[in-house]
């Protein structure tokens, strides 16, 4: 940790790191477009300039050099000096944001990057109000360059993030720098549109509003978002994302920084695949049938039916009819208040992990690496808490079983108490499953859209989407992630973890940490999940 | 200057010189025989002896550029730069076109100094000629056994290639240039790593003018004591100077570094003097990229040092462009932006917007629509570009920076004078459709 001095403050760096990132480490705003940590440097936006100390060539004496060094490209030393806070830092500076507006169109009211834009936040802060250019401006043109991304390249900085994010990142380099000087273009190679799996990314790292996701432009104004933490249900990496709605409906998600897991990115898989939490066919009220009538009781009603229910069943069936299928959509406190309320009731019943869902095979950025240098991975396994269900289930113990055992011994009427938690926003359940479980005796199906598990149900209980549930989420690394609630679930219904509280005897309010808290004595791994959140380690 | 003694182009005049073995007749590659019965490291110590410094702009001691190389590397590139693109420079194109033997074997030399296994020579695409003239000498010097595989039986192998360029000034720039060579676009690398260490393909690579090149056979032919023995302590050996513009005798003359601006420009040796009488206005003598004189400064010399009391970047290429009292400086001034803002690279924010904004303010002067507050403006915009001061990753907005600041500078008053003589009627039509 190589202390350095900073505008006469000392502060301690990260080993390693340009002086830069250590200034943004440790609070200061230092205007920067073309630097990002999770990139290669070029030193081209010539803003981040500071003063540095260096020995005089013939005295040796340490000194001021007359000239300035770009901070992203200097590395920190033990016992540098250097300063931002000067008059000639600052003019070049001042110098810089005017030369970044001289050809931007500032269409600000019509932008959707107002609001977020480092180019109004450096220019408000460190610009001036007024252009001195007479001339026309120069107009770039407005690009359709693939398939979830539009170019407006007139309010670009040319930071080049993009391009090298494409070519260093998702590894598919369909981006590149067109012409020459001022007329210098970002632009895609004709009939090449940027087209890969990470290609949000370079919306959420173009620090001004020149590259637009078409899936967001013109929904919202972004200081109407409210964001939420969360971590992606998308496959089991488990990206840190956050989740952007307004009036609860979720606009957009953006990556959060979470190292080790998805440092700064995202897919376009978990980006742009969450809208099945406003698709209107969900179901939004538990369902009951009596006999052959249906109806929806109140919530109020829910625990002591299925207590009633359950325990009529055991009593005449006993516990071991019983079988819990834990699905990975849910949350590792949802799958713990179930378990253990069914354990409660009936100490034999079998718990069990529920459908997996696979689909092909890992893919790995930049494409066409080695798995070893793969910078981001999506994960084959298209849920987010395999692993989490998998380890409570070990760690809980008892009767347990695989899956396609289940279906069997349904089939067989070895269990006939079944309680179903899918979840999955698509491809469940097989027919095959449906025709085994439906001969169960009570059958109670969790589910987010109606199916023929459903039809089937003697209750039916509906399941949220992760944006409205709170909890945690074990990846395929084994990480416990906390994720939080960003909206309110759909009229009528409740969330999960809200009414398995309820049900398993517990009063008051459900959050995910309250259930940590009391999972934390048999299982100490869930004690310390709760930390705070990690700071981002880059501005934007 | 009569009793000059012509050292790089004293095959002048000889015919068929282009070929192996007329140069060969004419004392040709006697110094690569010589110096590959020594070993690289005299060849070096004689050449930083001599003190043979770069003559494609900067001026960095050959040698010393050399002894950069790290001594554990494995392998070594030399890039000959034969991108020349400073505007009014013609000489390496005259050097290589006149005696393209003489540059190989310079480039073999250097390649054998360096212990380069490879020589790559950068070419602009513009050199047609050029291209075909060195191409040939090369396919002769590999059947003569000069080229390829253990030369003259002395056990170094080198292969030579022809890289043409597309065409961009930024390529003469010893990182664009190399980065072009890999196929990229020519935008100048960030530094360290140097080139000598990690340069092209990420190997050591030196990167050598086509003029210093071949400079470096006479040196192993005559001594580096010879060398020096022409023009100055600092800047010594034979130069080539180019004049153009409105003189009698515009072209490519070899001198000793001890003449001045106004010997080149005025004297019968060299540019001839004025045409047709007309009074000189200004000299830009190193290439526009160094900045400009004014007739009552063409005393200075035409060496490495002197330029900077002039207020000048340095020597340059030496090519000197005249500008005689028809021009209005004002066209001098558009024009000269509008070279940088169409060649600045892009890459650095003050170079890409900065070139571009000063060749709309220029245009705009030289349309009859300026304001006097202009040339502040000017000056400010020009001020804020620039390596030196540490505003860009390569020297090209320095070289904008100099003739635009020297212009405004120097001639100020003629600016001004012209901005207040504008037709009042056209300059307010114009200035409000600009605006």
């Amino acid at each position: 940790m190589p202390k350095i001095i900073i505008d006469g403050t000392e502060i301690e760096a990260r080993d390693g790191v340009p002086v830069l990132q250590a200034a943004l480490e440790s609070g200061l705003d230092i205007p920067h477009y073309c630097y990002h940590p999770g990139l290669s440097i070029v030193a081209s936006c010539r803003l981040c300039l500071m003063e540095m100390k260096l020995p005089h060539p013939q005295t040796k004496e340490m000194g001021w050099a007359p000239k300035l060094f770009p901070s992203c490209q200097t590395p920190v030393r033990e016992g540098m000096e250097v300063r931002f806070g000067t008059e000639k830092v600052e003019a070049n500076q001042k110098t810089c944001m005017e030369y970044f507006l001289l050809n931007h169109p500032l269409d600000c009211p019509v932008c959707d990057q107002a609001g977020e834009c480092h180019l109004q936040d450096y220019s408000y802060k460190f610009g001036s109000a007024e252009s001195r250019m007479y001339e026309q401006k120069q107009v770039n043109p407005k690009k359709d360059i693939g398939p979830k991304t539009l170019l407006y390249s007139d309010r670009c900085v040319m930071c080049t993030r993009c391009v090298r994010f494409a070519n260093e990142v998702a590894g598919t380099g369909e981006l590149c720098v067109t012409n020459r000087g001022g007329r210098a273009e970002i632009d895609v190679f004709p009939g090449v549109p940027l087209d890969n799996g990470m290609q949000g990314n370079v919306v959420d790292i173009c620090p001004v509003g020149a590259l637009l996701d078409k899936d967001f432009m013109f929904k919202q104004r972004v200081w109407f978002l409210k964001g939420g933490d969360s971590i992606c249900p998308g496959c089991s990496t488990g990206c840190a994302i956050r989740v952007d709605s307004n009036e609860n409906v979720v606009h957009r998600l953006k990556p959060r920084f979470n190292p080790g897991v998805n440092d700064w990115w995202m897919c376009d898989a978990g980006r742009f695949d969450f809208k099945y939490v406003h698709d209107v066919k969900r179901i939004a009220k538990p369902r009951l049938r009596r006999g052959q009538e249906s109806d929806t009781p109140d919530w109020s009603e829910i625990p002591d039916i299925v207590r009633y229910r359950f325990e009529q069943h055991i009593a005449r069936r006993g516990g071991a009819s019983v079988a819990v299928v834990l699905s990975p959509m849910m949350a590792n406190e949802e799958a713990w208040l179930l378990a253990t309320y069914i354990r409660s009731l009936a100490p034999e019943a079998t718990l069990l992990l529920g459908h997996v869902p696979i689909e092909g095979e890992d893919e790995r950025y930049p494409v066409g690496c080695n798995d070893d240098d793969a910078k981001f991975t999506i994960n084959n396994e298209k849920c987010p808490n395999r692993r989490g269900v998998e380890m409570l289930i070990e760690q809980l113990g008892g009767s347990t079983c695989a899956f396609e055992v289940f279906a069997k011994k349904c089939a067989d009427g070895e269990f006939t108490a079944a309680w179903v938690v899918g979840g999955y926003p698509k491809g469940w359940p097989t027919k095959d499953l449906t025709k085994s479980v439906k001969k169960c005796e009570l059958l109670v199906a969790q589910d987010i859209f109606e199916n023929e598990l459903t039809g089937e149900a003697e209750i039916v209980l509906p399941a949220c989407a992760w944006v409205e549930r709170d909890g945690s989420f074990t990846n395929a690394g084994g990480k416990i992630q906390p994720f939080e609630r960003a909206i309110d679930p759909i009229q009528g219904a409740r969330r999960d973890g809200q009414y398995l509280f309820e049900i398993a005897g517990n009063e008051g309010l459900y959050s995910g940490e309250r259930v940590r808290e009391m999972m934390a004595d048999k299982m100490a791994a869930y004690a310390n999940v709760a930390e705070a959140p990690l700071k981002p380690a880059h501005q934007h | 200057m009569a009793d000059y003694e012509p050292v790089l182009l004293k095959h002048e005049g000889v015919e068929n010189i282009r070929s192996l073995e007329v140069y060969r007749a004419n004392g040709g590659y006697q110094s690569l025989a010589k110096a590959l019965k020594t070993t690289p490291d005299e060849v070096i110590d004689e050449v930083k002896r001599a003190n043979l410094r770069g003559r494609g702009g900067a001026g960095f001691p050959a040698g010393v550029k050399w002894t950069f190389l790290p001594k554990d590397r494995k392998r070594t590139l030399l890039c000959v730069n034969a991108d020349e693109s400073e505007p009014p420079t013609f000489s390496n194109r005259y050097l290589m076109e006149a005696d393209p033997h003489m540059v190989l074997e310079g480039t073999i030399l250097a390649s054998f100094a360096t212990q380069a296994q490879t020589a790559y020579v950068y070419m602009r695409i513009e050199f047609h000629e050029p291209f075909h003239i060195m191409q040939r000498a090369i396919d002769e010097a590999y059947a003569a056994g000069l080229l390829g595989k253990n030369i003259l039986k002395s056990g170094y192998d080198l292969d030579v290639y022809i890289h043409r360029g597309a065409g961009a000034y930024v390529c003469g720039e010893e990182t664009g240039l190399i980065e072009s060579i890999e196929g990229k676009r020519g935008w100048p690398r960030i530094k360290p790593p140097f080139p000598a260490v990690e340069g092209l393909f990420g190997q050591p690579t030196v990167v050598n003018n086509v003029e210093t090149v071949a400079n470096i056979p006479h040196i192993l032919e005559r001594g580096a004591d010879w060398f020096k023995s022409i023009g100055t302590d600092s800047s010594s050996g034979p130069k080539l100077f180019c004049v153009c513009g409105p003189v009698n005798k515009p072209g490519c003359y070899e001198g000793p570094m001890t003449i001045s601006c106004e010997e080149l420009v005025m004297s019968d040796a060299y540019g001839g003097g004025m045409r047709r009488g007309v009074p000189l206005k200004a000299v830009f003598p190193g290439g526009i990229s160094m900045g400009v004189l004014k007739s009552d400064e063409l005393q200075m010399k035409m060496d490495f040092d002197d330029p900077r009391n002039f207020g000048l970047l340095g020597l340059g290429t030496a090519a000197a462009v005249v500008v005689n009292a028809e021009s209005d400086m004002r066209d001098v001034l558009r024009n000269v932006s509008r070279f940088y803002s169409h060649e600045s690279c892009g890459q650095c924010t003050q170079c890409r917007e900065g070139t571009s904004w000063l060749y709309k303010i220029a245009s705009r002067i030289a349309m009859g629509a300026g304001r006097i507050e202009d040339i502040d403006l000017l000056e400010e915009v020009s001020g804020n570009m620039g390596m030196m001061p540490g505003f860009s990753i390569c020297g090209l907005p320095d070289g904008a920076t100099f003739p635009i600041r020297g212009i405004v500078q120097k001639f100020r008053a003629e600016l001004e004078e012209g901005i207040r003589n504008q037709p009042s009627g056209r300059a307010d039509a114009l200035l409000n459709v600009l605006n």
